[in-house]
């Protein structure tokens, strides 16, 4: 059995939500079940070091994030190596920052052999606000680029299974269009 | 000398971002004596108080949550706390037992964040839990572990362990499952032989001896070690309830900082997991009243760098309290009892992580909050902070360069775990030399 985790993370504050767009532009996807392969998606919200535990026994894993590095609202970034990263990116007040909880799970050798990750360049970050169109549209385009990757990487190919979790999910980004 | 010498640390400006804010020190010294220290943190709940203005009683517990990503539930436990005195509500014992129960997982959760990826690595000389992870894979997977086994504590009853939304006024939305529970709880005794050996692993860490004279500021309940329920209580004798706190505990603004500080008969305070143990050990079962003893520190201690030992005796605690609460677990029909709202103002407070924190609200007829007022731990602590820093400073050294600073003082704020804990491992040092 082939474990593919596919993590958005995010914070519920604007364009913060970009990766929880994502998970749940693809947990809303129709993936049926396979034997052979399972696929989970799920939303996190600012996980520190839970993340670990999310890749643990995982055979490949695809994290989306928010990303700030300098270019537009909406840019998609896409690291195949996440030491790339660096290692000191402790962004966040409170827990690890993703790439220390990667470079964490690295050290215990919890990282899964694949790890790809993809950021979208955000915007306004405004507590409880929606998404902006531009990073709405850049979700959009990561899940069919997401979905369309899994299906060629891994031999299970379509069709899969998707693990829905409890996880948060603030603003379903589609029903935030209006 | 009188040349005028600013020197800047640089901050590593992050790639992936996340919204919450940074720690900042200033520092001036003049004529190898501290002239100014100033320290700003950033301080979330204020927006808020704001926000929650105009919104239904019960939205409150799920607008709270977010606050913080670390403490929700004692967000929640104060709004509800102060909610239900408000409206003369009693939830009965069930509520009682399985809202301590949640928050035992918020504090062992929160406080093996703190130990294992925090402070541990200050003390065993690694500038991170990365570098420490290479060295003692054992002791990082064990604190992960216990950390794990909070966060599930929290989804149990949260339904999800960030922004738990289970908690409501009146009681939970739901009861968990019988099956659910009992398989906590063999985890939760499986456990307990590991908190044991972190109070032991932490007690053995060598930290500096550093006596300081500071007030002491938790709750207190009649028969409970303090999590969600009792009075106020100071080492000088002081004991309130909820709704003098205001009283007796004054928020003032300063120049350098948004932030609001708070003071106690004009001076710093200190609240959090080595003020609450300094206050409350005879509410601890025997067994740990005796490993605390066995630990070889004198309580109640005067040394902030206990604290991470504080906190490691109160995961061993809240994991057996966990285990106390859940063995004769029933679920019950209805696990909330109804809320009529009413006009007035209510107070409520719980034990955060970090320390007391405490909630005003005022509702109008409808149930609509007209004003909030959320004094969190890390408010309350920042002027005992920059007190403390000023004293360990000086005793370390001021002619020590920028970086050596800039690790003492990361240090010391770290005994406090206030909101920017992580933020201050790269803490921004403005050091001015006058």
């Amino acid at each position: 059995m082939t474990h593919v985790a596919i993590i958005g993370i995010g914070s519920p504050a604007g364009d913060d939500q970009a990766g929880w767009c994502v998970a749940h532009t693809l947990q809303r996807s129709d993936w049926p079940d396979h034997p052979s392969c399972q696929v989970s998606v799920i939303a996190l919200d600012r996980p520190g070091t839970r993340l670990i535990r999310y890749l643990e026994g995982t055979d490949a894993a695809v994290l989306i994030d928010a990303m700030q590095g300098g270019r537009e609202p909406g840019a998609i970034h896409r690291l195949d190596d996440p030491a790339l990263l660096g290692q000191d990116t402790l962004a966040s007040s409170h827990g690890l920052g993703v790439a220390s909880a990667l470079e964490l799970a690295r050290a215990l050798d919890l990282l899964p052999e694949t790890l790809i990750l993809y950021g979208i360049e955000i915007g306004d970050v405004s507590f409880n606000a929606a998404p902006s169109a531009a990073v709405r549209h850049a979700a959009a385009v990561v899940a069919a680029m997401i979905e369309a990757e899994v299906a060629e990487r891994w031999p299970c190919r379509m069709p899969l299974s998707v693990a829905k979790t409890p996880e948060p999910s603030l603003h379903a980004c589609g029903s935030r269009e209006r | 000398m009188d040349e005028t010498q600013t020197r800047k640390v640089d901050i590593h400006v992050p790639v992936l971002a996340r919204v919450e804010g940074e720690g900042a020190l200033h520092l001036r010294i003049r004529g190898g004596a501290i002239e100014t220290l100033t320290l700003q943190i950033y301080e979330p709940p204020r927006l808020f108080e704001k926000f929650l203005e105009g919104r239904s009683y019960e939205e409150v517990p799920d607008m709270v949550a977010r606050i913080c990503g670390i403490c929700p539930v004692a967000y929640q436990i104060s709004a509800v706390n102060a909610l239900e005195s408000l409206f003369g509500v009693g939830p009965g014992p069930w509520v009682h037992a399985m809202r301590r129960v949640l928050y035992c997982g918020e504090w062992i959760q929160s406080h093996c964040l703190h130990i294992h990826l925090l402070a541990a690595p200050d003390y065993f000389g690694y500038d991170s839990a990365i570098a420490m992870a290479h060295d003692h894979p054992d002791i990082v997977r064990r604190g992960l572990a216990l950390q794990g086994l909070g966060n599930d504590i929290m989804s149990l009853l949260g339904a999800r362990s960030v922004h738990p939304v289970g908690v409501k006024v009146g009681g939970f939305h739901h009861a968990p499952h019988p099956g659910d529970v009992a398989a906590l709880l063999a985890r939760l005794r499986a456990a307990l032989p590991e908190s044991e050996a972190l109070v032991h692993w932490a007690a053995g860490i060598v930290v500096p001896d550093d006596d300081q004279a500071f007030t002491c500021v938790s709750m207190r309940d009649a028969t409970e070690y303090p999590i969600h329920r009792g009075r106020v209580v100071a080492s000088d004798g002081l004991a309130i309830d909820a709704s003098a706190y205001d009283r007796h505990f004054a928020e003032y603004q300063v120049e350098h900082s948004t932030a609001l500080y708070s003071r106690y008969r004009d001076a710093p305070y200190l609240v959090g997991p080595l003020a609450r143990l300094n206050l409350n050990r005879d509410r601890l079962p025997d067994a740990i009243q005796q490993l605390m003893h066995d630990t070889g520190v004198t309580w109640p201690s005067r040394n902030m760098f206990n604290s991470m030992l504080a906190r490691a005796i109160e995961v061993h605690y809240a994991i057996s309290e966990a285990v106390r609460l859940l063995q004769d677990y029933a679920p019950v029909q209805e696990p909330a009892v109804a809320v009529t709202p009413r006009a007035g103002v209510g107070y409520g407070w719980s034990e955060a992580p970090r320390g007391l924190l405490w909630h005003r609200y005022e509702v109008d007829g409808e149930g609509h909050i007209v004003a909030a007022r959320i004094v969190p731990p890390t408010s309350q602590n920042q002027a005992r902070i920059e007190e403390d820093l000023r004293i360990s400073l000086q005793a370390f050294g001021l002619q020590h360069g920028d970086d050596e600073l800039r690790l003492h003082c990361e240090k010391v704020i770290r005994n406090y775990d206030p909101c920017i804990s992580c933020a201050t491992h790269f803490l921004k040092l403005k050091a001015e030399r006058l």
